[in-house]
């Protein structure tokens, strides 16, 4: 949990910021400098869809130090309406209630904390709609 | 003379926890049987290379000093990473430097020490790093709840079922319960699997192979070496060694039901060995997780696309089966030091060819492969070995 590294994602993670390449129209998050699909230089930021469907989930009961305050928890691969495809946390649901094609909306959350009196990291979560 | 690379010795620590001994002990070991093995000098070894994925500590990644200094080495040595196939990459490079004709023998020693770190905790960090760190585990992904997304794929394209899946270990470790290296010499009935406690749903907790603790070694010759100093141990002549790639996180695939990078390499390597899918009689392949195996014995072209599970039920990879899978135990009953695992694949191919193999020798083996898998599948190695006088 280092703090360049929090503030250097700040705009991937809190605002899901990635990029679109102006020669080959792709869409990609998370954003890289030079496009990942055809190469091109010429890309800018692109804002990635808010809403999408749950592609497949399940739930998390062994994980790393710094995510185990959360546990169990759920973790799903969301498509999002332009096609974007990311990893994220499933909350404010039962994992007994998630059906995969579940209709989902992004939402801001806590993503992991360093100790009761360390840095807390923030991102995107995913919760039904 | 052509430039072929052969196999003259192997050797290898048995796995599991061995809490009184650090890196050097298990490296020491390995390599002493390897050379012993190969019947020759340590001052004729050019470069030692190490697979290893954690190495000594989280604070010594540099392991190469400790490794020579307590296998009583002078040659060059320095570690290679590819994740949980560092063993395999290892291996890879040492082939590739003997067939450039730069050196004539190379040591491969693949090693990892897991018990010092907790389960739940560290060792699902060090698995992360196998996987995308940033947007994959810090989204709160691990690789067992990746894997889970792969069996889910396959179950959905294929019809793959649970019951299926949990041939897998159970005949794995029917199998490793025949070999002395392993951790877990036991069997393991497929209702255990089946019943267990989900960890990462559809995975249960008796699914995964075990990180653990161990050391193995393989040693390369040159033809030229071969011809002129003629040791006395069986030589198995390396057929190829190929590597494939695929992205790093699932989400930037096209689908999840193949491994693409163990596709690519498997191709690479049974054209450089002339031969096909048809022709392999042994394979020790990537285990990790019951779908690991599915994906591998099809994407390598053991078995049709879909019918790994099937295939597997009906005993077909089972120890004299029509294609024998894992012999060893594979990851999952050998126990998984994860840069050792890729070189105790190959050391279980050559005593194979050898006819070593004790009570789980396989009838008549010409071609044997490895299939070693960084994180997901990323990074993918795949080796093809066959007798030395062919
Ligand atoms: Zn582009």
């Amino acid at each position: 949990m280092e703090p360049p590294k929090i503030w250097r994602e700040r705009r991937e993670r809190y605002l899901g910021i990635g990029i679109i390449c102006e020669d080959c129209q792709k869409k990609n998050f998370p954003k890289t400098r030079i496009c990942p699909d055809c190469g091109s230089e010429n890309v800018k930021p692109y804002k990635i869809a808010e809403r999408g469907t749950l592609k497949y989930f399940t739930q998390i009961m062994n994980t790393g130090d710094e995510l185990i305050f959360n546990t169990p928890y759920i973790v799903g691969l969301v498509e999002l309406e332009d096609g974007i495809k990311v990893t994220a946390q499933i909350v404010d649901c039962d994992f007994k209630e998630l059906r995969k094609g579940m209709k989902l909306e992004k939402t801001f959350r806590v993503l992991a904390r360093n100790g009761k009196e360390g840095l807390i990291k923030y991102g995107f979560k995913f919760r039904p709609i | 003379m052509s430039n072929e690379v052969y196999i003259i010795g192997t050797g290898q620590t048995k796995f599991g926890e061995f809490f009184n001994l650090n890196i050097g002990d298990l490296a020491s070991e390995a390599v002493n049987k390897a050379i012993e093995n190969a019947g020759i000098g340590k001052d004729e070894i050019r470069t030692l290379f190490i697979g290893s994925t954690v190495s000594n500590s989280l604070s010594q990644s540099s392991i190469g000093g400790i490794c020579t200094r307590s296998c009583s080495l002078s040659s060059n040595a320095y570690r290679i990473e590819s994740g949980n196939a560092s063993g395999a990459a290892a291996f890879h490079h040492a082939f590739l430097s003997i067939k450039s004709g730069l050196y004539d023998v190379v040591a491969v020693l693949g090693i990892d020490k897991l018990s010092d770190y907790i389960q739940n905790g560290t060792i699902e960090k060090i698995l992360a790093s196998s996987i995308d760190y940033q947007w994959e585990y810090e989204m709160g992904a691990t690789l067992t709840g990746l894997y889970s997304f792969l069996t889910q794929a396959h179950m959905e394209e294929y019809g793959t079922t649970l019951e299926q899946l949990a041939y897998i270990p159970t005949k794995n470790h029917q199998n490793g319960v025949l070999n002395p290296k392993a951790q877990y010499r036991y069997a393991i009935p497929l209702e255990k699997f089946l019943n267990a406690k989900r960890i990462a749903d559809p995975i249960g907790r008796f699914d995964v192979a075990t990180p653990c603790d161990g050391a193995a070694v393989v040693i390369l010759a040159s033809e030229r070496y071969i011809e002129n100093k003629k040791p006395h141990s069986y030589k198995v002549k390396i057929l190829s060694s190929s590597a494939g790639s695929d992205t790093l996180a699932l989400q930037h695939r096209e689908k999840l039901t193949e491994l693409k990078a163990t596709r690519l390499a498997v191709n690479d390597a049974y054209n450089k060995a002339k031969i096909s899918a048809n022709d392999i009689n042994v394979a020790e392949v990537h285990d990790s997780h019951p779908i690991g195996e599915i994906l591998a014995i099809e994407d390598l072209g053991l078995v049709p696309k879909g019918e790994g599970g099937k295939a597997t039920v009906e005993g077909l990879t089972a120890l004299n089966g029509k294609i024998t899978v894992n012999p060893s135990g594979g990851l999952k009953a050998r126990g998984d030091p994860f840069g050792a695992t890729g070189i105790a694949q190959l050391i279980e191919i050559v005593e194979q060819i050898r006819g070593n193999a004790g009570k789980r020798q396989v009838e008549d083996v010409k071609y044997g492969l490895t299939q070693n898998v960084m994180g997901t599948g990323v990074m993918s190695y795949v080796s093809i070995l066959g007798r030395g006088d062919n």
